[in-house]
């Protein structure tokens, strides 16, 4: 039994986050509501706005699903992060450990939830191609919700 | 608040003053130990999994292990809680083929929570039963009913049919296992699903049933 033991608490210690040892990403450029609302408007593109923190637990559990989806549907539909109170070093570490590559923005007042509705993080917005916004989902994605959405997104 | 879940478990309830009726009274008094024990292993090891799965080391950090909402793999949590039923039950598989349509009904019940999530639909359609959600005009499997209604169907099935013992178990999962399977296609999916899992549940139920058929 205690061998089991041992080769357990050796796995899960090889599973410990590498955040800390993160953290050399760039800075994460601040939100300017308006501008951000603008080009959201004018790219004529969909539009995926995701509402995150680094403390967030159940964002952990979303991002490499949006960091997926990112990589399969980036080609027709544009993808922004909005990290929301916290601060620039967690925030970076964050978007190095799970390889985030689309842009994210930083707001720690969380001004865009402000305007836009929802409470807690993650809350993820889906804006049509005419920058109207089409959905709204707070809480964790499900890969089924998000693929529905992408779906809907590019169909309407 | 799961609704879906707290569906699923009134629907065993339910269900289950049914379905347990074949089963004799000695017996059926684990069922709420099975039940329980199992559903609590199922959020311990699927929390872990979770935890795993994120970087999140569990023994670091014991206290985010109580935070479901943080994420729970359904994968690992469903192994967890068929492993707990299968070795407890593991003498009495009479307990366990009454429980069989139990579960089948059980997962009926999750399926059609869809209507209170509003997460019933799938890929495109346009069969006259097809619909689409607000805003969009684009009409939709509601696969999640059809996976209901599947398992409700299973359920009945094997609440009425007889059976060597363990027999009914093995085909339960294999129901579960084929009904996931045939309605993956219409699920809308960015990773393709979790294929291979259920094909390993179906060849490991038609193994079993195989092996039940032969004892």
């Amino acid at each position: 039994m205690r061998k089991y033991l041992v080769a357990l608490t050796l796995l899960l210690g090889a599973c410990a986050p590498a955040a800390s040892s993160q953290g050399q990403g760039e800075i994460l450029p601040d939100l300017d509501l308006s501008a951000f609302d603008r080009t959201i408007q004018q790219s004529g593109r969909p539009t995926v706005v995701n509402l995150w923190a680094s403390w967030c637990l159940p964002c952990r559990s979303e991002t490499p699903l949006l960091v997926e989806a990112h990589r399969i549907y980036g080609a027709d539909i544009d993808f922004v992060g909005i990290d929301v109170q916290d601060d620039q070093v967690s925030a970076q570490a964050f978007v190095a450990e799970f390889g985030v590559l689309y842009p994210n923005y930083f707001d720690p007042a969380a001004a865009y939830r402000v305007a836009n509705g929802g409470t807690g993080v993650p809350i993820t917005y889906f804006f049509a191609r005419n920058g109207t916004l089409f959905d709204t989902h707070v809480g964790v994605l499900t890969e089924q919700q998000l693929a529905l959405a992408l779906d809907e997104l590019l169909a309407n | 608040m799961e609704f879906t879940l707290l569906f699923a478990a009134l629907t065993a309830a339910a269900f289950g003053r049914l379905a347990l009726i074949q089963v004799p009274q000695a017996a059926r008094r684990r069922v709420s130990d099975l039940a329980l024990g199992a559903a609590m292993s199922g959020l311990v090891v699927g929390r872990i999994g979770a935890m795993i799965s994120d970087g999140v080391n569990p023994l670091t950090n014991l206290g985010t292990m109580a935070i479901i909402r943080a994420g729970v793999d359904t994968g690992f949590a469903s192994l967890a809680a068929l492993a707990f039923v299968v070795w407890s039950a593991r003498r009495q598989l009479v307990l366990l083929d009454g429980l069989a349509p139990v579960a089948l009904a059980s997962l009926g019940g999750w399926h059609a929570g869809c209507l209170w999530r509003g997460t019933c639909l799938g890929t495109a359609s346009e069969l006259p039963w097809a619909f689409a959600q607000a805003n969009s005009a684009v009409t939709r499997h509601p696969v999640e009913i059809y996976a209901a209604i599947g398992f409700v169907l299973a359920a009945l099935v094997l609440a009425k049919v007889q059976f060597k013992p363990g027999v009914s178990t093995g085909v339960g999962l294999a129901a579960a296992a084929a009904i996931r399977l045939l309605t993956e296609p219409m699920r809308p999916s960015i990773s393709g699903g979790p294929i291979g899992w259920y094909w390993a549940a179906l060849l490991l139920a038609v193994g079993a049933t195989l092996f039940a058929l032969r004892r």
